[in-house]
């Protein structure tokens, strides 16, 4: 047995006569009330990469703002900036990094690699992408009456009385997109348990369905935190019931604590899926069998347990006790470890491999090297005395850029480029591949190193004004997201162009050894037409390249079955 | 008669008083009325940190440089060998190489990148433990200052009863700073001393620090624009100017400071009762001077000139549209129903005169609201007192002798 389904031959047409996953029904209900998982993650990559694309044009809004001193682009003023950089931070938070890599990369490939047909419950799926499309409405809404200034985070008392008048439809947005986060979390929690088949045990599943059933845990027990408190900040809004303005006896301390329950977490949110796509894409472009499974696998529970009891770092500076900050710097420093097990492993995972130097892997190495910035920034952040220095300027701005985008977002779009040929069946041009990781890798390091170099001397983070002596690394920061948009649009482009002359893709183009790499490109709707054998994911002796398929194969895939778990 | 010839000679005695102001500030007016000249800084100390100008900042920049040093290390020896791995078992053409022999997995070496780390990260946590006990820990003998935050000012008040919209603190000697909000959350930044902490409505929070070497002090109206003195930053996100609560930390060797203490704390008293408006009225617009324009421009309050856009446009400037009663006011804590000014002011209605509106407008400013302007006005009760209420008033109601600055500029000469 060569490959599960090695019916369709490589250089076939996608068509009708083909049946796979895009063309097995036609028509736009055929999409809009489709329960395939692949389609349902095909639309939330689509919507999610809409929402990038507008978080990016305020992002570079607020950029440009910054090129001087004081007014630079004409028309904007404190104000509209205070909403462009609010927007930028409200809308790459909700509506693209949380859902980004489990929503649309892990619906599409979870059940896939796990062997499954589908997720557990395909309907529950379909309504968590309407929830999210409702909760960007409420977003849009938002906009169109007067928007809002309060920064992502909400805080009150100010969120509870600014005169902005899309305060209250937003934060209704990011409680209903709370919803569409549980609802996903939940799928895949009963899907990894419930839909495992014969052979998958749990120490045979790759190391990405670790990280998103870490990600799910954590998604259904914070989020609900965050929903409560967004109902809370709303009640005290609209019906002036004191719960944390203490103009009417409320305490705005408890709004951060309950506000970072949850959105502490949350940043593991993004960062485990995308630690799980590394593991896969270093040691699938690398042939090798992945160094230390069990510690990784681990690494990921421990880091999803840790994520809840370190919130208080965010306040060492908010008037919370010296004691509650002792403790608090104290347990943060414990996440490093099971971080810094991941990179030394993944580290160890290169040695004697036998390493493909392409677009995927190069965005996995450059995961690598910008969270090891992010990563060691963070101690200076955990520590007490250089975080009260630090706290609240652009070295936290630079930080949490370079784990959030630099490396859950790079994560993502390493993913998007590594299943490509797996959701669209087309490669992509490698050479422009390559020209787009570099422009976006150089382009983050010039826009945000230099932003540590500020916020250490001093700059605070959501200033429309500044001192002239901060110009120039603001104006080094500017041009180097200018570098980055250029990045992303020429990656927009050359994904694109794929679809339309991108080579007809094989079954297996990397050599990947899990699951997915078994199907067809695209998959067939069923994913499977038996169920699927499942042999070691990291055994890379048995993978062979055939000049045949225009791809590789794997020889004898079940003849490891036998072999004991990692 | 007399009475009117003396008013005459009154005026004419204080017109020549006015020009000869101005002829003998004539030299240095030349400069002050000027554009203020921002010298162009340079960001000050090294690579990474700011001058450390506080008696704690050493021990904050020990660890900052440790951890930094020790990120060093981490990072350029993960990129070495990541870089060293990739080229080396790098994988031409598509044949893999498989290497049957290379390892999966190694107990020992999985323990000691558990392990290291562990105890570096546990050395790192009590260097900044051991410094934030002292930062979190004034001494008793601390000269305090009350800080009071609001949107969007600071007011620093010492023991002798002094305001200073800059923080201006003795040398040599622990001062701590006594802090509230008086509406939303801010922040207590001072880049050079290392020092932060939030200032939140409903509670008393500490920040303290030693400067040992002083700066010297500029006059109020260059503080802004000053290369002396150290900046003091609004940290956490308070509305439209947060970024404008920028201020100056000076700090005075103690002679000077005791000196400076007691003129804050008695120049309005000192200033001549005909020179209030002019003398005082500037001073205290400052403050002001964030929110209200006096060039018509629309700022986060109504102008005090003739503003050129909004629900006041042409109505003439502060006094004038009071006076006439013109401002059309909708909500605020005791807007009945009125439309215009003219309902609020006047024998028999909510104030008796135009001067108690302007009062009360300072003192409880979400009383009435001028159309097209939120309740955002900090109140000023307990931080200006009576005399220099009337300093303000003074100041409106002679607006053309003061320059768009707010500047005084002396009478027009007619």
């Amino acid at each position: 047995m060569t490959t599960l389904d090695a019916t369709r031959p490589h250089d076939a047409k996608p068509g009708p006569e083909v049946d796979n996953y895009l063309t097995f029904t036609r028509g736009f209900l055929s999409w809009a009330l489709t329960l395939d998982h692949k389609r349902i993650g095909l639309m939330y990559l689509v919507s999610v990469l809409g929402s990038f694309l507008v978080g990016g044009i305020f992002a570079l809004l607020v950029r440009t703002e910054l090129l001087t001193p004081g007014a630079t682009i004409p028309g904007v003023d404190e104000n509209l900036y205070n909403q462009f950089f609010t927007l930028h931070g409200a809308i790459m938070v909700f509506l693209v990094i949380i859902p980004s890599i489990p929503a649309a990369l892990g619906n599409f490939v979870l059940p896939i690699m796990l062997g499954a047909k589908d997720v557990a419950f395909p309907r529950l799926n379909l309504c968590s992408y309407y929830l999210w499309i409702m909760g960007a409405i409420c977003a849009v809404v938002s906009l169109t009456v007067g928007g809002f200034d309060t920064g992502w985070t909400f805080y009150t008392p100010y969120s509870t009385t600014t005169s902005t008048g899309g305060v209250i439809p937003v934060v209704t947005g990011v409680f209903i997109l709370g919803f569409s986060s549980i609802f996903t979390g939940m799928n895949f929690v009963v899907t990894i348990h419930k839909l495992r088949p014969p052979g998958m045990t749990w120490f045979r599943m790759p190391l990405l369905l670790w990280a998103l059933y870490a990600t799910a845990l954590i998604q259904v027990l914070a989020t609900p935190v965050l929903a409560i408190t967004l109902l809370m900040l709303i009640v005290e809004r609209v019906f002036l019931i004191g719960l944390f303005d203490p103009a009417m006896g409320g305490d705005p301390v408890l709004f951060q604590h309950f506000f970072w329950f949850y959105s502490h977490p949350a940043v593991y949110i993004m960062i485990l899926p995308a630690m799980g796509i590394i593991s896969e894409i270093i040691s699938v472009h690398a042939h090798r069998h992945i160094f230390g499974y069990r510690f990784i696998a681990f690494s990921s529970v421990a880091i999803a347990i840790f994520s809840f009891l370190v919130w208080g770092h965010h306040m060492f500076t908010s008037g919370q006790s010296p004691l509650m900050n002792t403790v608090f710097s104290l347990i943060t420093f414990s996440v490093a470890i099971p971080s810094a097990i991941k990179i030394f492993n993944w580290m160890a995972t290169l040695y004697r491999g036998s390493i493909s130097i392409n677009t995927p892997m190069l965005y996995g190495l450059g995961f690598i090297f910008l969270f090891t910035i992010g990563g060691l920034t963070g101690l200076h952040l955990g520590t007490l005395n250089t975080d009260i220095h630090l706290h609240d300027t652009y070295f936290v701005v630079a930080h949490f850029h370079y784990v959030m985008m630099g490396s859950a977002l790079i994560a993502m779009v390493g993913g998007l480029h590594h299943w490509w040929p797996k959701m669209v069946g087309r490669m992509y041009n490698e050479r422009h591949g390559i020209i787009g990781f570099a422009l976006v890798f150089i382009g983050f390091n010039v826009t945000f190193f230099t932003q540590f170099m500020l916020g250490s001397h001093g700059m605070p983070r959501r200033y429309y004004d500044y001192p002239s002596e901060f110009q120039i690394y603001h104006v080094i920061s500017t041009i180097g997201s200018y570098i980055m948009a250029a990045g992303f649009f020429w990656t927009l482009y050359l994904l694109v162009q794929s679809l339309f002359t991108g080579k007809i893709a094989p079954a297996n183009p990397w050599g990947g050894r899990s699951l997915e790499w078994q199907c067809s490109s695209p998959p067939p709707h069923d994913n499977f037409k038996t169920t699927p054998s499942v042999g070691d994911c990291y055994d890379f002796s048995v993978v062979r390249w055939s000049e045949e398929e225009g791809g590789y194969v794997v020889d004898r895939n079940d003849e490891d079955a036998s072999k004991p778990d990692h | 008669m007399i009475d009117l010839s003396s008013t005459l000679a009154n005026l004419a005695s204080n017109t020549v008083l006015a020009l000869q102001d101005v002829a003998t500030s004539a030299a240095p007016a030349a400069a002050a009325f000027a554009e203020p000249v921002v010298e162009q800084r340079e960001l000050t100390g090294g690579f990474w940190l700011p001058q450390a100008s506080s008696t704690l900042a050493p021990a904050t920049d020990f660890a900052f440089n440790a951890i930094t040093w020790l990120s060093y290390v981490f990072f350029f020896g993960i990129t070495f060998v990541l870089v060293y791995l990739t080229w080396k078992y790098r994988q031409r053409g598509t044949e893999v190489r498989y290497d049957a022999g290379a390892p999966v997995h190694n107990t020992p070496l999985e323990v000691g990148w558990t392990v290291i780390p562990l105890l570096l990260v546990i050395a790192i946590f009590f260097m900044g433990f051991k410094g934030f006990l002292d930062l979190s820990t004034p001494p008793k003998n601390a000269y305090e200052i009350n800080v009071t935050a609001a949107q969007w000012s600071w007011n620093f008040k010492y023991p002798n009863g002094a305001t200073s919209n800059d923080l201006v603190v003795p040398a040599g000697q622990p001062v701590k700073l006594v802090m509230r909000s008086n509406d939303v959350l801010h922040s207590l930044f001072i880049p050079d001393f290392r020092v932060k902490h939030d200032v939140i409505p409903g509670r008393y929070t500490y920040l303290w620090f030693q400067a040992d070497e002083p700066t010297g002090i500029v006059p109020e109206d260059q503080m802004a624009t000053t290369t002396k003195g150290h900046y003091l930053f609004c940290t956490e996100y308070c509305g439209t100017d947060h970024s404008n609560m920028g201020r100056k930390v000076f700090v005075l060797n103690e002679e000077d400071f005791k000196e400076w203490e007691e003129t804050q704390a008695r120049w309005l008293d000192e200033v001549p009762d005909e020179e209030l408006y002019s003398v005082a009225g500037p001073k205290l617009y400052l403050r002001c001077s964030n929110c209200h324009s006096i060039d018509g421009t629309a700022g986060t309050g109504p102008s005090w000139g003739d503003q050129t856009s909004g629900s006041i446009a042409g109505l003439g400037n502060v006094w004038t549209r009071t006076i006439e009663g013109k401002t059309p006011i909708d909500g605020g804590t005791r807007d009945d129903g009125g439309s215009t000014l003219s309902d609020y002011i006047g024998p028999g209605k909510l104030y008796e005169t135009p001067e108690d509106y302007i009062r009360a407008s300072i003192y409880n400013p979400g009383g009435l609201l001028v159309s097209g302007y939120g309740p955002n006005m900090p109140h000023f009760k307990g931080q200006l007192n009576d005399r220099a209420i009337d300093a303000l008033i003074g100041m409106m109601k002679q607006l053309d002798q003061f320059d768009a600055k707010g500047r005084y500029i002396g009478k027009a000469p007619n």
